[in-house]
């Protein structure tokens, strides 16, 4: 038996962090981006865009320190920068000669450099960790604004377009001969990918973001049967570890929000892994 | 999930996509039947835009409710010539229609099945919902399409899936994957029916199912089908072989109901 006053203790830490109103507002945040990244993830996943998905929550990066260096919305230029990634990718692609791997990994490495080259420009008056790695302190209602008002928008994308997008996912070909447009569904979702990065840039970081659109979707594809399964395991380790990781990063300062939520969400994807039924 | 639970969210998923119009996927078609299911004449093509030419000046009438064998060695062009019909590519020169209209993408009448259906692997979908997407081609862009419908039953029945229905795609085999996608095409009532190779992967038992659903003659649908076999041609109302870049009627459709009588 514990002694009462561990028991406490621990209760303590639970309750602690939510008294305190900026860790409410990361949790309302890392809720809601968990849910619209793990319902995009499964798409990312099935449809193995984690390259793109990585390269697009990279570009991030130049873009809010360019939007910084201009005074404009740092979301409006993270959303620029992801979107310009994301076409730039497609025309580098459109030709013979560069395949479309070869092509995102120009467009990240290329867009990425431009962000370092951004931010040592930037660095006597700023400090740029919690862009890179996500910060717990920095979500200020602004920020929980732009996350709900993004999942939103992405989630409704998602369900109004749900029988078309899992069509052309699973079967390209035939939502072609409908006239289901896959090139454009394709586009649709890039798009929606980029929004849903920019939401969470602030919890998770530019360098981490990607992680929440793989892990909790590769998560649910082992546990789940069809595609409505699949996210809703994906939310659940998103929302789980997203909530476990901000904890983390609250009692363990030295660790950015960013790094927790990734490790957090990393350990249900390991069980499962071992200790799923293989199919 | 209770049913209560999913009535709420079919009720909730219902209201969201009420507040959005209706797109159909393609403008109707408004060709009128003519008693021709397939026509060219001129035809030249290449399975690359910018490839040789598989076969050219060709040219063919298929009738409707006509079971078409069409045969010719590897790489002849009898996958091209198929894909042309389907609208998947155009042809470099010549006309065809296809029940009464230039082939294009959208046309819910034509059913296309490839030689390897190019699924993506390990998707998580039921075979039910895989044949259910047949519907797809009655409903546009933002509707909601029944789920457990009579209409998917009976196709299920009909190509004998029904037991295996709540099963993953990617654990069936090749030929219970090909009825599957022939009862995809029968949700979608399809009028003509363009399939490539479709015995290739099947083991006896598929291939009995299947043979019994495309020689059936109450059911009106027109089949052009490639085939290596010559009994699958034998089978067949009419052949066209597709040889050295031309393509021969080398068994006429007459009155194609004398055959199977």
């Amino acid at each position: 038996m514990r002694a009462p006053g561990t028991t406490t203790a621990m209760l303590d830490s639970l309750l602690a962090p939510l008294r305190e109103e900026f860790f409410l507002r990361a949790l309302a945040a890392v809720v809601l981006s968990g849910v619209t990244c793990a319902c995009l993830g499964a798409y990312v996943v099935l449809r193995r865009m984690a390259f793109v998905s990585t390269a697009l929550t990279h570009s991030i990066l130049p873009g809010v320190v360019g939007a910084l260096l201009l005074g404009i919305s740092p979301y409006l230029g993270a959303l620029a920068a992801a979107l310009l990634t994301a076409a730039g990718a497609a025309w580098l692609a459109s030709r013979r000669g560069t395949s479309e791997d070869s092509a995102i990994g120009v467009m990240l490495s290329v867009m990425f450099a431009g962000g370092i080259a951004l931010m040592q420009q930037a660095h006597s008056w700023r400090d740029f960790t919690g862009l890179l790695f996500g910060s717990v302190v920095s979500v200020g209602p602004a920020d929980l604004l732009v996350v709900g008002l993004t999942a939103l928008v992405v989630l409704l994308s998602l369900r109004a377009l749900h029988k078309e997008l899992e069509l052309a996912a699973f079967d390209e070909e035939y939502a072609r001969l409908l006239g289901a447009r896959p090139g454009l569904l394709r586009a649709v979702l890039l798009a929606l990918v980029a929004l849903g990065a920019v939401a969470c840039v602030r919890l998770v970081g530019a360098l981490l973001t990607t992680a929440l659109f793989v892990i909790p979707a590769a998560t649910g594809v082992l546990l789940g049967r069809t595609l409505p399964r699949v996210m809703a395991w994906g939310a659940c380790v998103a929302v789980g570890g997203g909530i476990g990781g901000l904890y983390l990063s609250y009692h363990v300062p030295s660790v950015p929000s960013g790094a927790g939520i990734v490790l957090c969400c990393a350990l249900p994807y390991l069980l499962a892994r071992v200790f799923a039924p293989r199919r | 999930m209770s049913p209560a639970h999913h009535r709420f969210w079919a009720e909730l998923h219902g209201a969201v996509l009420d507040l959005l119009p209706t797109l159909p996927y393609a403008p109707a078609e408004t060709a009128t039947p003519s008693g021709v299911a397939v026509w060219a004449e001129g035809l030249a093509a290449s399975a690359r835009p910018d490839g040789v030419l598989a076969f050219s000046e060709a040219a063919c009438e298929i009738p409707v409710g006509c079971r078409t064998a069409l045969v010719g060695p590897n790489g002849s062009g009898k996958s091209t010539l198929l894909r042309i019909l389907a609208g998947l590519i155009p042809p470099r020169a010549g006309a065809v229609k296809v029940l009464g209209a230039s082939p294009a993408l959208g046309r819910r009448r034509v059913a296309y099945l490839a030689q390897r259906p190019d699924l993506t692997p390990d998707f998580p979908i039921t075979l039910r919902r895989l044949v259910q997407t047949g519907k797809y081609a009655h409903h546009g862009w933002f509707e909601e399409c029944g789920h457990g419908d009579e209409e998917v039953d009976q196709a299920l029945r009909l190509l004998e899936l029904s037991d295996l229905a709540d099963r993953a795609v990617h654990s069936l085999s090749g030929g219970q994957l090909q009825r599957a996608l022939l009862a995809r095409a029968t949700v979608q009532r399809a009028e003509l029916l363009l399939l490539d190779e479709p015995y290739a992967a099947l083991d006896l038992a598929s291939r009995g199912i299947v043979e019994r659903f495309l020689t059936d003659r109450t059911r009106p649908f027109t089949v052009v089908m490639a085939t290596h076999d010559p009994a699958d041609a034998r089978r067949s109302d009419q052949v066209l072989e597709l040889r050295e870049g031309s393509l021969r009627l080398i068994h006429a459709c007459a009155g194609h109901d004398h055959r199977h009588a």
